[in-house]
């Protein structure tokens, strides 16, 4: 019966990285710059880290000079708590805001791209949500390099790591997390290239594996975004939080949901119904166009569903406006160039004539995995699991509760990392050198790759994967219901069950992209069943999670959704408390920063 | 289904456990505006799962999809139906992948040796200038910023290096070469004497034979050779 999966070989390191983009990466170079004599491993999907998907963000990471004469931290902080519909924990919002400018300039001093002032200072621009005040109007927070952020803050860290000397580990993925005694000891991956398995043992793991959005019709994730790493640590018994908090962006390029990033809002654009009409100010006067995104995404729903929208031909989807043509030219050919240029190649519009096609698409996960404020991965509300690390967007700490806000993943991704890095510092101090695996051990990764290299029958890898997306879309998409959720749980157990009748188009291990993707596609509907099972728990609507059958926000739900998953389809719930801690500190205007109203 | 084409895809193909190679032809009727990314992937849907070709963003940020098209190296995520048929005059495509690292199987090379040579290039700073006495960033005027900035825009995607007439053998490639001349052109690196040392070096700029096909190939439209020409004149 087909081919017996071995470990070929075993590896050790003093700490193992599993996902190299910019949290992982920024982690490991925290670490380089107080012990570089540690032995770092980096694993990547691609095949090699400066092409992760942290390099497709554009408009900015939003960070406070704290010697600005304008702008506050505090305003931030309160922002990104509003924001989040008041779901974020408060001792992170804290860290994270303060921290802001120091990385911002560390990044800047790393070699990093940023486009600058008359003054050759680095330049900010308004992103949504984002405000003087306490919410009175834009501020200039955003630090960008033109429309290519994530590129700068890419190369910087890849860059760097590559100066320290960290070895990077393209075209493999982990398929299974090693515990011993509850504490991590590392990893088994499998690598594309020879189709291998090997083991890494490392005195400490950290998680950035990034997000998981294709499990969505329409996405701005790259191919390789299935959830990986969350199904990773659900496989290994561990607690997923927060994971119906999906984030639709709402301008998504018409067809294959290509971003077109919030700065062209923040530079002025405006979005449009087929009348033409600039339809945010009927939705949030205030704020208007620079609203934050689930209202946004919410708003060009409603449009499209009342027949304001338009429809597309050549891509056969709905669609509404971006108004682009009143801005300057010197805007179009330097701040927002990629976006254009994508514009005219995959849509063939040109943004200074004419209007552009945009519907939302899905963009990020909020939730993740559990950890505390120092990246550390919770087993539970109590107790961590030692040696055992994680940060960005696989990560919950949580920055953005149920609804993040543009420039602030960025942003979280540089802080949390370094956070992250330097708590494995302290770490590695009393760490053991893990013992040896013993070398009939059991894994998961083989019983998952026999199953899917000896599975028999008709059905189709690309039907399935279709199938799952559209039913994502459709019913735990940006509207949701209870009837259509339990329809979705329904259907995602018939998917998982048709997934096993797939037949691998060869059962070679060596660079055999089907036998991959078949593993995504298992992942993608294990992460796809815990969204939707939290969704239909969350009996409220909050952020980016909205419930058709209730729409208003309800202090029941005042905490973080815990899902565990023992075997598929039986979801576990727990509750994390929401941090109140600048709330509870009693200082400057905290009483902001209770359950407040949430108006824009 | 507005704009149907029917096209033919004539696919190199190889098999890293035989260590054999043949030309496949595939032929797919489909819209116009999908992408050859999303052309091969409805091949692998509907008439062959074992078919390897890579890619990651899928529009022309990562660089993880060149292929040769018709001779032409491009990226397979920006390359839409209509515009194909158009620019080449032709429904018939000759797929290979790119000549600049192995094949690990059919269109799929392995760019992680590619990158070996980027990494010869220390893509960072080598000696970041002294801090500014605020502790603030450095500045940098745009006008500055501007004059190197499009070669900071290059996301390796070795489409330069392929059409490249000397980065096979002695050249250490286009965009390689581009990124030290980035930093040579950065005020915040100190280590010159060590950059141009690599510029000049046995591999490195004086290669180039000026034959702009990096510029005319490039994905991002970043006139690769014009950073050369700067670096060959030791303008910076």
């Amino acid at each position: 019966m087909g081919k017996t999966l071995t470990i070929d070989s075993t590896l050790r390191c003093d700490v193992l990285v599993i996902g190299a983009g910019g949290a992982g990466l920024r982690a490991a170079t925290a670490i380089c710059e107080q012990i570089p004599a540690k032995k770092i491993i980096a694993l990547t999907k691609l095949t090699s880290p400066q092409k992760s998907h942290t390099t497709t963000a554009q408009g900015g990471m939003a960070a406070v000079d704290p010697k600005d004469p304008i702008d506050r931290p505090i305003f931030h902080m309160f922002d990104t708590w509003k924001g989040s519909d008041c779901s974020a924990d408060q001792n992170v919002i804290k860290k994270v805001c303060e921290m802001g400018w120091e990385e911002v300039v560390w990044l800047e001093k790393h070699g990093m791209h940023f486009s600058r002032t008359e003054e050759g200072r680095i330049a900010k621009r308004p992103f949504g949500g984002h405000m003087l005040n306490f919410g009175d109007t834009k501020a200039f927070r955003a630090c960008y390099e033109a429309d290519r952020t994530g590129k700068g803050i890419m190369d910087t860290v890849w860059s760097e790591s590559l100066r320290y000397g960290v070895s990077f580990f393209g075209q493999c993925v982990a398929t299974e997390l090693l515990l011993k005694d509850g504490t991590c000891i590392g990893a088994v991956i499998f690598r594309y290239p020879e189709g291998k398995f090997l083991a890494i043992l490392a005195k400490a793991t950290i998680m950035a594996t990034g997000g998981n959005t294709r499990m969505y019709q329409v996405s701005s994730n790259c191919r390789g975004n299935t959830g990986d790493g969350l199904a990773l640590a659900l496989n290994a018994g561990l607690p997923v939080m927060a994971l119906e908090a999906v984030q639709f962006h709402p301008t998504g390029m018409v067809g294959p949901g290509i971003l077109a990033s919030e700065a062209l809002r923040g530079e002025g654009a405006i979005l449009r119904n087929k009348d033409e009409e600039p339809f945010m100010e009927r939705y949030a006067p205030t704020a208007k166009d620079l609203a934050p995104r689930d209202l946004i995404s919410r708003a060009v729903v409603q449009e499209m569903r009342e027949g304001r929208g338009l429809f597309h031909e050549g891509h056969n989807a709905p669609h509404v406006w971006l108004d682009l043509r009143h801005l300057p030219k010197e805007v179009h050919e330097k701040k927002i160039q990629e976006v254009c240029s994508f514009f005219k190649r995959f849509v063939g519009v040109d943004p200074e004539k004419d209007l552009c096609p945009v519907t939302p698409t899905a963009h990020y996960q909020m939730g993740g995995i559990p950890t505390n404020e120092f990246g550390e991965v919770q087993s539970d509300t109590q107790s961590i699991v030692p040696g055992l690390f994680a940060c960005g967007e696989v990560a919950a700490a949580s920055l953005h509760g149920l609804n993040r806000l543009g420039t602030n993943s960025l942003l979280e991704l540089i802080t949390m990392g370094r956070v992250t890095g330097e708590r494995v510092v302290e770490y590695l101090k009393d760490a053991k050198k893990p013992e040896d695996l013993p070398p009939d051990a059991e894994h998961i990764a083989f019983n998952q790759f026999s199953t899917y290299l000896n599975a028999r029958g008709k059905e189709k890898y690309g039907q399935i994967r279709d199938t799952l997306r559209n039913l994502m879309m459709e019913k735990v998409g940006i509207f949701r219901t209870e009837e259509s959720l339990v329809e979705a749980i329904e259907s995602l157990r018939e998917l998982k069950e048709r997934a096993m009748h797939v037949a691998v188009g060869t059962t070679s291990l060596k660079a055999n992209q089907d036998l991959w993707q078949i593993w995504e596609l298992n992942n993608l509907i294990t992460v796809s069943m815990v969204i939707a099972q939290g969704a239909l728990m969350r009996q409220e609507s909050r952020g980016g999670h909205f419930r058709e059958d209730y729409p208003e926000r309800s202090n029941e739900f005042n905490y973080h959704t815990l899902a565990s998953m023992p075997e598929f389809d039986t979801v576990t719930f727990g509750k994390r408390p929401i941090d109140m801690s600048i709330f509870e500190a009693k200082g400057e205007r905290f009483e902001l920063f209770d359950y407040i109203k949430r108006e824009y | 289904m507005s704009n149907s084409y029917t096209i033919t895809l004539e696919i190199n193909r190889y098999d890293p456990d035989t260590a054999l190679s043949w030309i496949q032809t595939y032929k797919v009727t489909v819209g116009g505006m999908l992408r050859f990314v999303d052309v091969l992937r409805k091949i692998n849907d509907e008439q062959d799962p074992t078919l390897a070709w890579a890619s990651s963003c899928e529009h022309a940020q990562c660089g993880s999809c060149g292929i040769s098209v018709n001779g032409k190296p491009l990226l397979a995520c920006e390359l839409l139906v209509k515009d194909a048929v158009e620019q080449f005059n032709t429904h018939t495509f000759r797929l290979r992948p790119l000549t600049i690292a192995p094949v690990l199987r059919d269109l799929v090379v392995d760019l992680e040796k590619a990158y070996d040579r980027v990494h010869k290039a220390k893509p960072y700073l080598i000696k970041p200038a002294p801090p500014q006495p605020d502790g603030d960033e450095y500045r940098i005027s745009p006008e500055t910023l501007e004059t190197y900035s499009e070669a900071t825009r290059c996301i390796n995607c070795f489409c330069c290096a392929t059409a490249c007439i000397s980065s096979h053998d002695h050249f250490l490639g286009p965009n390689v070469t581009m990124a030290n001349i980035v930093r040579l052109m950065d005020q915040r690196e100190m280590a010159k004497e060590e950059r141009m040392d690599i510029l000049y070096r046995e591999d490195g700029v004086y290669r180039c034979h000026t034959a702009r096909a990096c510029s005319f190939v490039c994905p991002k439209d970043i006139d690769v050779s014009h950073f050369l020409a700067l670096g060959k004149e030791g303008k910076f």
